[in-house]
This record gives C-alpha cells, sequence and structure tokens, in this order.
C-alpha cells in the first residue's frame, strides 16, 4: 500500500483529482444555508457539455479534466525542461529587440494611440462604462499601489482607504455632503483633483509616518484595519459623510472658459479620454521615479534597509514619500469615480477592492510597470467578461474566489508575475538562494 | 466635562460585573485565536494572515453538524450538554482539518523553494480570500443562527449582574482547552519538538525532529483551538462567511499585546483586550467599539513591539 | 594628546538586557590615522562599531565625532542615517550589498544618498536633476576605477567574489564622502592574493582620499601590516592600546588570545 502511495505518478493523479475538485466545486453552482451540500452535489451531478462535443455530468467532465492535466503535468515533467532550452533559445532575438529603446518607445506610443481610438471599435454601452469604471480606475490604482508594493517593498492592504479619500474629499468639495463645503462654497470637480490629490498625499503622510515604522508584517496586519476603520468612520459620522447612504449629489466635471463650454454628462467616452490623459501622466511620472534616484533608494531600502541607512538613506522618509505619491493616482482615481457616478458611499470602498487591487499588480509583476498594466487590464477585462456572460452557477461576489486562488497560485508558481521586473525577479531568486536581506526588512529578524 | 466623566463612570459602576463577566469571556474567545497566530509564528516567523477563515470553518462546522442532529427538536439538560461538547469538538475538528490543509497548499510549497516571506503573507491572503467567499458560495451571504441547544438564561447574579449560561459555557470550555494546550506543549514530546522548531528550526532537524511534521501539527493545534473559538463565538453572534476578520484582527491585537510567540502572552493579551474592549462600551460609542482594539494594536506595536511578556518565542510554555 | 581627533569616545558601557557588551570603553582616533581594534570573538568589536555609527544607542558615555571642518557632534542618539551624513561609513562584517542590483547601481545609490530628496524633480526630469544625475555617474565611474571594478560596473553584485565585494563595499561607503570609513573584518573569506591587494586598496584610500581608516580585523598579519596603532578589546573592556610592536609585546594581550579560538563565529556581535 504504501509502495503505491509514493510512486510520484500516482501522486501527481491524486493531486490532478484534488485540483479537479476545486475546480469543479468553485465553478459549480452556489448551494445555501438550507442545504449546505446544494452545492457540493450539484457540481458533480449537474448536467454538463463535455467540451463542447456532448451532454454529460459534470464530474465526468472535471474527471477527463483530472486525467487531461496529469497527464500535461507528467509530460511537462518529463520534457519540459528540454521545450524550456528550445523555446529560449528561439525566443531570446525579439527579447534583445524588446530591450531596445527606439523600440520600447514607438511600442509605447502605439499603445497610446490604440487606447486613444479605443473607444470608436467599442460600441456596447457596457464595454464602454467598463473601460472608464473598471478598467481606467482600477489601473490608476494598481500603479499607485505599484509604488508602494513594487517599488518600495511595503505590504500595503488598506490601500482603498486613499481611493476613498479622494473620492470623499470631491464630495466635501463640491459641496455634495452634510458638512459645508470649504472654499466658500460647491466648485467644480475639476477643481476638486489637485485639492484631493493633495489631501490623499497629506493622508498618506500622516497615516505612514507613524505607520511606516513599523516592520512588514506588522504594516500589513495594521493597513489590513486600517481600510476596515474608515469603513466605519465613512458608516458612522453621518454629519460629515451622509452615513452609510452617502451622497448621490456629487456634480460631473465641466469646463466653463469662456465660450468653451463643455460638460462631462453620463457619457462613459468623455471620461474615458480622462482617465487616459491620467493614465498616461502617471505611466510617465512613475517609470521615470521608478529610474531616479528616488527609485533606487527605495530599491536599496527594499533590499537591505541596514545597509541603506548606513549611506545615508532616511527609510522612514523614503517609505513616507512611497506611500504619499502611490497615494496620489488613486486620490485621483477616488475623484473620477465621484464625478462620474456622482455618488459615493461607505459600501464602495468595502474589504474586499483592497484585495482586488493588490491582485492587480501581483499578477502582472509587482515593480514592473508594464506588467502591472497589462495585468490590470486583463484581470478587470476577464472579470467584467464573468459579469457581462456569466457562466451557469456564477455570482458577482464569486469572483474573490477566483482572486484569492489566484494570489496563491501566482506565489507558488511564479511570485515576481508574469511581466517581471527584473530586479524584483532576481530578488525573489536571491532571497530563494538564502542571498540578500529581504527577510530582515520584513520581519525585522537581525540574524 | 465633569458631568460627561461622571455620567460614564455611573454606568461603569452599574455594569461593572456584567461587563468583566462580557469581557472576560469575548477574552477567552480572543486568546484561543491568538493562540493559533502565536504557535505559527513561533515556528514560522509569521502571520497567518488566513487563521481569521480557519475561525469562520469552526464557526461553519459546528452550525452544520448541530443542525444534523438537533433536528426540530429543543434539547434541554444532558442532551444540552453532549450538544455543546458535540459543537464545539466539530468546530474543533474542521478548524484542525483546515489548517491542516491549508498549511499544505498555501506554505508547504513556498517553504519547499525557501521563498521570501513576503510570498507567504501574500499566499496567505489569498488563501483566506479564496476560503471566507468560497464560504458564501456554498453557506449564502448572510448571517445564520446556530440551533438552540439550551436554554440561555440567567444562572447566577454577582452582586445583581445576572450571568448567562452561554458565558459560563464560553468560560468552562476555553479555560479547559487552554490548559490542555499548555500542558501539551509544556510536558509531550510533540510540545518538545514545537519548543525546539521555535528556537531554532536548523538545529532542530538536526537533532532529529521531522520539520514538516512539527509545522503541521503547529497549525492543527492551532487550527483546532481557533475553529473551536469560532463555533463558540458563533453561539453567540451567529455564523456568517465574513465573521473571521474583525475578531481575527482583535486576536492577533491580543497575540501581540501578551507578545507574539508567547503562549501564555496570548492569553493575558486576549483577556485584557477583551476587558478593555467591553469597559469601553461606557465611553465610546457601541458602532466604535472595533476602532478601539485596532487603536490599542498601532499603539502597542509603536510603543512596546514585544508586548506585555515579550517575545519568547521556543520558550513557549 | 589633544591633537586632532577624529573620534573621541569616553566612557562608553553598553548593555543588551543584562549582558554588558561594552564596559568603560575610551579610545581616540586621530585624524588620518589607520587604527585598527583587535580581540577575541565576543569581545565587543562590532559593538563597537554598531555604537560609532548609530545603530546602537550606549546608555553610558560620549562619543564625538569632529568632521573636517565642522564642530563636534555627539554620535549617541543621532540615526544611523544621520550618522552617515556627518561623514562616516562603514562595511559590514558579512558584506551587505543591494545584491539583485549592479556593481554601478550600488554605488551610485551612495553617490546620491545625500542629495536632497526631489521627487518632485525625479518626477519631471528637469535639468538640475538631470545634471545631479551625471555627477553621481561620473563619481561612481571615478570610484569603481579607484577600487578596481570598473570592468565588472554592470555585474549584479551577488555575483561577485567575496574580495570583490569588499571593494564594492569600500566604493559605496567612500561615495558618501566620508571623513571616516570603518571596516568589519575586510579580509573575512578572502584568498591571500586578494588579501595583499585589500591591504593596498585601504592605504591607497587613505593617502589619496584622506580618509582615515577604522577597522576591525581578526587576520593579524593584516592588522600589524596596516595599522598605526592599535586598541585590544576583551569582554567589552579595552585591555591594551599602542603601536604593533606594543602589542606584539604584551602579555595580557597574548593571553587573551590564547583562550579563545579565532574561527568560531561572533555571538550576538
Amino acid at each position: 500500500m504504501r509502495r503505491v502511495w509514493d510512486n510520484p505518478l500516482v501522486r501527481r493523479l491524486m493531486a490532478s483529482m484534488a485540483i479537479a475538485v476545486v475546480v469543479a466545486v468553485v465553478t459549480g453552482p452556489p448551494g445555501s444555508s438550507e442545504k449546505p451540500s446544494a452545492g457540493l452535489s450539484g457540481s458533480f451531478a449537474e448536467k454538463s457539455s463535455f467540451f463542447g462535443l456532448f451532454q454529460t455530468r459534470r464530474f465526468v467532465v472535471f474527471v477527463a479534466f483530472a486525467l487531461l492535466f496529469w497527464g500535461a503535468w507528467s509530460l511537462w515533467l518529463a520534457w519540459g525542461e528540454m521545450v524550456k532550452f528550445r523555446s529560449t533559445k528561439l525566443l531570446r532575438r525579439p527579447r534583445a529587440v524588446t530591450e531596445r529603446r527606439s523600440i520600447r518607445w514607438s511600442a509605447a506610443i502605439v499603445l497610446i494611440v490604440i487606447g486613444f481610438l479605443l473607444p470608436t471599435f467599442v460600441h456596447d454601452p457596457f464595454w464602454q462604462t467598463v473601460m472608464v469604471e473598471q478598467i481606467a480606475i482600477y489601473v490608476l490604482l494598481a500603479l499607485g499601489l505599484n509604488v508602494v508594493v513594487g517599488f518600495a517593498g511595503l505590504l500595503d492592504l488598506g490601500f482603498v482607504a486613499f481611493y476613498a479619500i479622494g473620492a470623499y474629499a470631491t464630495a466635501w468639495v463640491t459641496g455634495a455632503l452634510p458638512t459645508p463645503a470649504p472654499f466658500g462654497g460647491p466648485i467644480n470637480p475639476f477643481f476638486a483633483i489637485p485639492i484631493a490629490i493633495v489631501m490623499v498625499m497629506l493622508a498618506g503622510i500622516i497615516l505612514g509616518a507613524p505607520t511606516l515604522r513599523l516592520r512588514g508584517d506588522y504594516l500589513a496586519i495594521v493597513t489590513l484595519g486600517f481600510g476596515e476603520i474608515i469603513a466605519i468612520f465613512a458608516n458612522n459620522l453621518y454629519g460629515i459623510t451622509g452615513g452609510a447612504t452617502g451622497t448621490n449629489q456629487i456634480p460631473h466635471f465641466s469646463i466653463h472658459l469662456g465660450p468653451v463650454k463643455y460638460l462631462w454628462g453620463l457619457a462613459p467616452v468623455p471620461y474615458y479620454y480622462l482617465a487616459l490623459g491620467f493614465v498616461v501622466l502617471f505611466l510617465v511620472v512613475f517609470s521615470l521615479l521608478e529610474h531616479s534616484r528616488v527609485g533606487r533608494a527605495w530599491t536599496a531600502i527594499r533590499e537591505d534597509e541596514v545597509a541603506a541607512e548606513s549611506i545615508g538613506i532616511n527609510p522612514l522618509k523614503y517609505k513616507v514619500m512611497a506611500f504619499s505619491i502611490g497615494a496620489a493616482s488613486s486620490g485621483f482615481a477616488g475623484v473620477m469615480t465621484a464625478a462620474q457616478t456622482n455618488f459615493v458611499s461607505p459600501t464602495s470602498f468595502g474589504l474586499l477592492f483592497s484585495i482586488n487591487i493588490l491582485v492587480l499588480v501581483i499578477f502582472g509583476g509587482m515593480g514592473s510597470i508594464k506588467g502591472v498594466l497589462i495585468g490590470a487590464i486583463a484581470i478587470q477585462t476577464m472579470s467584467m467578461y464573468l459579469i457581462h456572460t456569466p457562466p451557469a452557477g456564477y455570482q458577482p461576489p464569486d469572483l474573490y474566489i477566483y482572486l484569492g486562488a489566484l494570489l496563491v497560485v501566482m506565489m507558488i508558481f511564479r511570485p515576481a508575475g508574469l511581466f517581471p521586473s527584473r530586479r524584483r525577479k532576481r530578488e525573489i531568486g536571491l532571497a530563494e538562494a538564502g542571498e540578500g536581506h529581504m527577510d530582515e526588512v520584513l520581519t525585522g529578524d537581525v540574524p | 466635562m465633569i458631568s460627561f466623566f461622571t455620567s460614564h463612570f455611573a454606568t461603569l459602576r452599574l455594569e461593572f460585573w456584567a461587563l468583566l463577566v462580557g469581557g472576560v469571556a469575548n477574552g477567552l474567545i480572543y486568546a484561543m485565536v491568538a493562540i493559533g497566530y502565536t504557535m505559527v509564528y513561533g515556528v514560522l516567523r509569521l502571520i497567518n494572515f488566513a487563521h481569521s477563515e480557519i475561525f469562520m470553518s469552526g464557526g461553519f462546522g459546528g452550525l452544520f453538524v448541530l443542525r444534523a442532529l438537533v433536528g426540530n427538536s429543543t434539547p434541554s439538560g444532558m442532551s444540552s450538554f453532549v450538544l455543546v461538547i458535540v459543537g464545539i469538538v466539530s468546530g474543533a475538528l474542521v478548524g484542525a482539518i483546515l489548517a491542516a490543509l491549508l498549511e499544505r497548499v498555501a506554505y508547504r510549497p513556498l517553504r519547499r523553494r525557501n521563498a521570501p516571506k513576503l510570498a507567504y503573507l501574500i499566499s496567505a491572503i489569498g488563501a483566506s480570500y479564496f476560503l471566507f467567499n468560497m464560504a458564501g458560495k456554498e453557506f449564502g451571504r448572510y448571517n445564520l443562527a446556530v440551533p438552540q441547544i439550551f436554554n440561555d438564561h440567567p444562572v447566577f447574579t454577582i452582586y445583581g449582574a445576572p450571568v448567562q449560561l452561554y458565558a459560563i459555557i464560553v468560560l468552562i470550555a476555553g479555560l479547559i482547552m487552554l490548559v490542555v494546550l499548555d500542558r501539551i506543549v509544556a510536558t509531550t514530546r510533540l510540545g518538545r519538538s514545537i519548543r525546539a522548531v521555535a528556537q531554532d528550526a536548523e538545529t532542530a532537524s538536526l537533532m532529529g525532529v521531522n520539520i514538516d511534521r512539527t509545522i503541521a501539527t503547529t497549525f492543527i493545534l492551532g487550527g483546532a483551538l481557533g475553529g473551536a473559538a469560532g463555533f463558540l463565538f458563533g453561539l453567540g453572534s451567529g455564523v456568517v462567511f465574513t465573521m473571521g476578520f474583525t475578531p481575527a484582527l482583535k486576536a492577533f491585537t491580543a497575540a501581540v499585546l501578551g507578545g507574539i510567540g508567547n503562549l501564555r502572552g496570548a492569553v493575558i493579551g486576549g483577556l485584557l483586550l477583551g476587558l478593555v474592549e467591553s469597559f469601553s462600551v461606557a465611553f465610546v460609542n457601541g458602532a466604535y467599539i472595533d476602532v478601539v482594539a485596532f487603536v490599542i494594536l498601532v499603539l502597542v506595536l509603536l510603543v512596546r513591539p514585544t508586548g506585555i511578556l515579550g517575545e519568547r518565542l521556543g520558550r513557549a510554555a | 594628546m589633544t591633537t586632532d581627533n577624529i573620534f573621541d569616545v569616553r566612557n562608553v558601557t553598553l548593555r543588551f538586557g543584562g549582558v554588558v557588551s561594552l564596559s568603560d570603553v575610551s579610545l581616540h582616533h586621530q585624524r588620518g590615522e589607520i587604527l585598527a581594534v583587535i580581540g577575541p570573538n565576543g569581545a565587543g568589536k562590532t559593538s563597537l562599531f554598531n555604537s560609532l555609527t548609530g545603530v546602537y544607542q550606549p546608555q553610558e558615555g560620549v562619543i564625538t565625532f569632529t568632521g573636517r571642518d565642522v564642530t563636534p557632534i555627539s554620535i549617541i542618539g543621532r540615526k544611523a542615517h544621520r550618522v552617515s551624513s556627518a561623514g562616516v561609513a562603514r562595511t559590514f562584517q558579512a558584506s551587505r550589498m543591494f545584491s539583485a542590483l549592479t556593481t554601478f547601481e550600488n554605488v551610485k545609490i551612495g553617490a546620491e544618498s545625500h542629495k536632497g530628496i526631489g521627487a518632485f524633480g525625479a518626477m519631471v526630469k528637469g535639468p538640475r536633476t538631470r545634471r545631479g544625475e551625471r555627477e553621481s555617474d561620473l563619481k561612481t565611474i571615478e570610484l569603481l576605477n579607484f577600487v578596481g571594478l570598473r570592468d565588472k560596473a554592470n555585474t549584479v553584485s551577488a555575483s561577485l567574489s567575496y574580495g570583490d565585494r569588499r571593494r564594492l563595499e569600500i566604493a559605496r561607503g567612500l561615495a558618501t564622502n566620508p571623513q571616516v570609513l570603518l571596516l568589519d573584518e575586510p579580509a573575512a573569506g578572502t584568498n591571500p592574493a586578494e588579501k595583499i591587494q585589500l591591504t593596498e586598496l585601504i592605504r591607497k584610500v587613505r593617502d589619496e582620499m584622506g580618509v582615515s581608516i577604522l577597522l576591525i580585523e581578526h587576520d593579524m598579519k593584516l592588522v600589524m601590516s596596516l595599522a598605526e596603532r592599535l586598541y585590544v578589546l576583551n569582554f567589552g573592556s579595552v585591555i591594551a592600546e599602542g603601536t604593533p610592536a606594543e602589542i606584539r609585546a604584551n602579555t595580557s594581550v597574548v593571553e587573551a588570545y590564547l583562550g579563545s579560538s579565532e574561527h568560531e563565529p561572533e555571538g550576538l556581535m
């Protein structure tokens, strides 16, 4: 009996079966509290099409899936190294091309042009809205979180707080909250952009100065709690925030410059262009920052805080700076959301939000602006596709099941992300080889 | 200003004993969860971000087992007693199984690769989100009451403050489990290997301690306590897929307050936090109670990150 | 002896809980001198270094640092990065480079760490930022030439040999424009040929750059050939002071060394 278990083929088969069961249950019908087993039994007993060939029960499909997976896995272990070797040989040339500067610039310009022309191809109002509310906004948030997690190496699990502060700041200065607006009355949300960005950056400094003294793992849990605390306050300070219902009185953006009058109304496309402009702005600013002395100082702190301090870098100052700069783009995202939907309430900034953004950063590759951009667009498009054409049994909150699983899978197989930053990839490799001092920064353990 | 304080202290005086009993009961639940954080921290030097879901799973485990057993009957007397034990045991069992699975899936592959700690944290956060949303999908996304297995009534009074049966159950069950765990870690062979790994994993493995198995059992022990705590909590407040978040954050606060890595510290921290939270009802608007624990967490981390008893990795008992 | 001292350490005591790591240590380091601190493992050498660089805060005593034309400042109570800004550079016992960065980047970070932060300048990349970048680049190249790592400028620092790591650490330290360079066992893990080169480099740092040197070392041959004056620490106290010849003749020093093994790694520090 022991013999059988020790056989790697058998073990792999069992693992494949276990994975198939998990996938079956995750993609299966929902259960209910009355019949908690309904989800489970439905996941296997319900009818389904067998890869589009014929109708059968789900468990047949998943057994087939497990066998295929097992076969592919075993084959990969047997032949994978060779395939990898061959493919890197084949891929070497194009990779060298992408590193050339002029090519990277022209690629960036092509991307911007595509981004600019995109609304002319997308006519479905659902996808037009998604482009603004779910992609552009999330790209902004992910770029901001990437500064914190990717550049400075600080695991911030309450990043949504800055987004919320940006949105509430907009509501405040435009006179949509129960508290009277500052600056002598309501103002155009356009002016809210700089005000909100300054406010979230200040919030980043105020929150960061005490908490960023903490070592990395404690910082993660404190920020996690902090996201919740912001929600509690937003929910309960009726006189200031409008309480649980929030406000739906935020005006749209508008321009009144002499003869030029333009109002951003309900249509998403004008917002798309506004957001695109800011995405490009933040992309440029953040990548300049990455390759500046500030970016290098962040890398130094992330890799070895003690050594960084010994050459005169003040870790706290740079960490607070990362918090504050990272907050800026999410503050803008908050303004956008508030002005476009006219609406802000605590429910928009729930527990799940911060993790959603974290997934975007991790998936693409923390520290890699290109990766984060692609990752954010890819994941948000996929998750919106699931809402647009949901598979049988799919409910919108199920998304977080997939996102959670994705985090685990990424950490096991590709911790540096799909399009990793070269430095980050090297760092993780070195940490795995027992070199470097990355963990010390996180846990404060000095060996 | 003066009237503010007199009125608040008047509440405090009137309610003192009731608040005390409630605080201790809550504190024991925090302590049981905090133990899980502290033990895993001891052997891995990591905060197990998915511990909140072990707590949640214990709540659901107890709930469904009791539902199957109770049906439409209204238990009393001896059968109530047995059902309470069954509920605790099934909560602990489910918690332990989930903790073992979690270790196997989200932690061990990373340990094999000697991954940086950041990867563990992110992996555990992912596991946590996967688990609680999975529970939401399978069991519905609303609060469920645990079947009534006993008639909750005041059993006796202390200076006029009634002590509910629920509080007594939590007190007795919590104390028994904490003492048993303490003895396991302090006296058994298993406990010795846990302490050895906590002190120095490399040396322990050279001396023949099976690291993998020790880490797995650490997760299981912590998971059992966390699951049982989840059931006890659910008995009072109902069970819902997001129930783990806040109590786990508080339990973590308790673990840090007592000194992370330190078993007795976790108990002291838990009781202290339970009491502080309970008495703060007299001063703080109920909606902000959760903020109190958070403020304590930040203050402790800034002022005395080693907690009351200090980090005592390895000398767990 | 009231000459030009760069470090003046008076009656410093450092404790960790009940353990006394440094007890009533007094020493002085003259400007331009190559000074060495020796002693058996656990004698408190690295604790002394960490106290001089602001990593540890001794409970008693005074440490005064005097830069070239600055009024004396007290080190105790100053954070490590501020001690560095004042003009103290150091290397570590087990080299601590930014291992995922290249040699060039490592040194450049040192070169630019004392300029104003200028996050805004970095974001818009204005002319001042560009000029700053160019200055740092030139300085980095100059220093890499100086320590002999020019041809390895684009090597990832984790793949450097032990000897090259030491050079890199020295270059990174020098990039911060220090008055004094503290070297924590620079020869550890290097081969004999590298040791000779390292000795030459250290002397060159002092002679050509005018940077005072304070080093801790186990390799007696290296210390005796390099240092102009030595202090001997044992159990956290200074037991002897003098020129290499005087120390060699000192019986209590010989005893302290006979009682311990040289190859054991140091304990807490």
